[in-house]
């Protein structure tokens, strides 16, 4: 079985991001990038399907400017068996990656497709969703748990207030929620090994799919500062800014 | 055991107030010691001053009385020199904790001695600088106790020790003299530099009441890199290796022992599967992709001399900081066996024959005992750690340990080496000084140290006896 992976390339959770100073975008200069924490969750899993004997070959695509190779060379040393990148230039909606992908799944014809369910630059949660809708696969997003059960995969949801399982049959797309696993540390033989591992660049012409945007920016502003709290001399006193000033009693 | 007098008390109480006087048994106990567990704290009270001129008055009055000052820092120490089991009055200095008038053209900044180690290292991060002293008790040590222990950590194989980022210090000397040295001079050769004999002398000369900082630029994008090394002359080649091609930020090791516990008591990963005797952890500056290039090459060479066995590099900042605490959380976990701890050095080119004669000597010395070998090595510092078994009641195993640390000493001095590296003296180390200095230098110390402080009433008892 073959597993599709998309990793995105995006700015490290751990950075604190500031705006640029005229408001366009979050400024990237100088700033540390990392692969998404979804997209690795979900080469985690892919990279465990393969080492459980489900998977045979795993296949790490990225969409992106020359940098996200990157991002590529991290999933092959984490055990991807070879690397895709669309090249395009900027920022990309969800539905142009979501086109995108469709043109890489029709190329490679992938039984399991696994993204994160978001990535922490965008927040959009879309992707996953509108590849589904796309190809007609079946989906499962949000996955905390992926069973592979001959051909289909069951895979376990976390909703609201609980869990739901859903079974799908193959081929499918799942999209990983946090608690699906825990990604291992990419090792140094295996980055030196990923060097000779092939990677494959597409440009969105060769995949059949026109780059447009339907989405426009139009401020990036850092959030309001907070105020600064106050003390109150006694609970009356508390009592009442609760009640008249905050009005939450 | 000594005790306060209702004058005194009424006194102090008229200098903070009375709800900066403590006496409640739970607050004895928690002022009256840092993190060794070796005696019982006695503090006869503990009192909390919120300015320069409290300080004084609490110090004059103390003078006057002969009352026996131990100030109080973050408490994170781990020789003793904040333990008062003597019935000495604490002066902890939580409350002095202001970190102001930032200079970005000296790139310095004026702090309180309770601001809290970590507080200085964002407060530096939001200024776009770096504060670059770092250690596993940064969330609770505090500058005035980092000065006066001279706190070393993780980053000293780059960045040195507490002292070279002290510009300016402000002390109050056993007389209650409020002396201001150096004022945040970078050149100041106008007679002797007293600020650098203040820093590490753990609190006996004065309690330092002020200190300028120096800050420095923030690094570029740090990588980590785990490496799993078969044995410890080997760790020494692969520093070698990356020493002479690239400037390193860390360079740390330790054993698979302190590992596999930290593991399992922190619920860390393995960084590998591959499991070896000792891990080394690298961290360096990724400038440009020629940075990483070079580590992977010589990665790749340590590798085909058999000197690493695996390794990996974090991929992300959160990966970073996760292998880090490999290494950083070893001090807490091993705490539950009540560790013997001894903080051993010698000039880094000397390390691999010191670390060879001291493994034989403690392997045959505690063939039952377990050993966790940690430390910053890349600066020539080892922490040699041995867990008191279980069933072993405490003074036989410190008793056993003390023999040990006798012949460990008698290394340490036959390879001109300190008994104590960053731990200071305090009263663990006390009765070792003399391996790592001459009778002369004591002397001078205890001179000095009447000079400071004639009543003798500055944490009286540490590093040595008058």
């Amino acid at each position: 079985m073959k597993v599709l992976v998309a990793v995105k390339r995006v700015v490290d959770y751990n950075v604190k991001v500031r705006a640029k100073a005229d408001g366009s975008d979050v400024d990237l200069n100088n700033v540390k990038m990392a692969i998404n924490p979804f997209c690795e969750i979900a080469v985690e899993e892919a990279v465990r399907l393969k080492e459980a004997g489900v998977a045979t070959e795993v296949v790490a695509v990225s969409i992106g400017d020359k940098s996200c190779q990157e991002q590529i060379r991290t999933a092959l040393a984490l055990g991807a068996d070879r690397g895709i990148q669309v090249e395009t230039e900027g920022s990309v909606e969800p539905l142009v990656v979501a086109k995108l992908l469709k043109g890489v799944v029709e190329k490679e014809q992938p039984q399991l497709v696994i993204l994160g369910k978001q990535s922490i630059d965008g927040d959009n949660n879309q992707t996953g969703q509108m590849l589904g809708a796309l190809t007609g696969m079946a989906q499962g997003t949000f996955a905390s748990e992926v069973a592979v059960d001959g051909d289909k995969v069951n895979v376990t949801r976390e909703i609201d207030g609980g869990l739901q399982t859903v079974g799908l049959n193959l081929p499918a797309i799942v999209t990983t929620d946090l608690r699906l696993n825990e990604p291992r540390y990419a090792s140094l033989p295996n980055i030196m090994k990923a060097k000779k591992k092939p990677l494959d660049v597409f440009t969105p012409a060769d995949l059949g799919v026109e780059v447009t945007s339907h989405l426009t920016t139009l401020k990036v502003e850092p959030p309001a500062e907070r105020q600064a709290g106050i003390k109150v001399e006694s609970v009356a006193d508390l009592v009442d800014k609760l009640k008249n000033e905050a009005k939450v009693i | 055991m000594p005790t306060l007098s209702d004058a005194v008390l009424n006194e102090l109480t008229d200098i903070v107030g009375p709800a900066r006087l403590l006496r409640e048994a739970d607050d004895l106990a928690t002022y009256g010691r840092d993190w060794t567990r070796f005696a019982e704290p006695r503090p006869s009270a503990i009192v909390l001053p919120g300015s320069i001129d409290e300080v004084q008055a609490i110090v004059r009055l103390a003078a006057r009385e002969g009352v026996a000052l131990v100030p109080s820092g973050g408490r994170t120490g781990l020789s003793g020199g904040a333990l008062a089991a003597g019935g000495e009055l604490v002066l902890a200095l939580d409350r002095m904790n202001q970190i102001e008038d930032f200079n970005p053209v000296d790139r310095t900044v004026r702090c309180g001695p309770g601001v809290i180690t970590e507080q200085l290292q964002t407060y530096a991060e939001e200024q776009g600088l770096f504060y670059p002293v770092d250690f596993a008790s940064a969330g609770s040590s505090q500058i005035g106790g980092n000065i006066a222990t001279n706190a070393g950590g993780i980053k000293v194989i780059r960045y040195g020790m507490t002292r070279d980022w002290v510009a300016g210090l402000k002390v109050v000397t056993g007389t209650g003299e409020l002396l201001d040295l150096n004022r945040g001079l970078a050149k100041n050769n106008a007679g002797y530099d007293l600020r650098q004999l203040i820093i590490g002398a753990e609190g006996t000369l004065g309690i330092i009441v002020e200190a300028t900082m120096q800050l420095a630029r923030p690094p570029c994008d740090p990588a980590v890199m785990v490496l799993g090394v078969p044995d410890m002359p080997t760790v020494m080649s692969v520093l070698q290796t990356f020493q002479e091609k690239m400037d390193l930020t860390a360079f740390e090791f330790f054993s698979e022992a302190a590992l596999s516990k930290v593991i399992e008591h922190q619920g860390l990963t393995r960084p590998f599967e591959t499991a070896t005797e000792y891990y080394a952890l690298i961290e360096f500056e990724q400038r440009t992709p020629e940075d990483l290039e070079q580590a992977m090459a010589l990665f790749e060479h340590c590798m085909e001399q058999g000197w690493v066995l695996d390794g990996c590099i974090s991929q992300s900042l959160a990966q970073a900081r996760d292998l880090w605490r490999l290494r950083e959380d070893i001090s807490e976990t091993i705490s539950r066996w009540t560790p013997y701890k001894n903080d051993i050095s010698t000039v880094t080119s000397k390390v691999p024959a010191f670390l060879a004669d001291v493994e034989a000597v403690v392997t045959e010395a505690y063939p039952d005992f377990e050993i966790i070998w940690f430390g910053h090595i890349g600066d020539g510092n080892v922490h040699l750690n041995v867990l008191k078994p279980d069933g072993l009641p405490m003074e036989e195993f410190q008793r056993r340990c003390g023999e040990v640390s006798q012949w460990v000493f008698e290394i340490v001095q036959r390879y001109e080496g300190s008994v104590s590296a960053e731990h200071g003296v305090g009263l663990l180390k006390k009765d070792y000084l003399h391996f790592s200095r001459s009778d002369a230098e004591v002397a001078l110390m205890k001179q000095i140290k009447q000079l400071f402080d004639p009543a003798g009433i500055m944490n009286p008892g540490k590093i040595f006896d008058l």
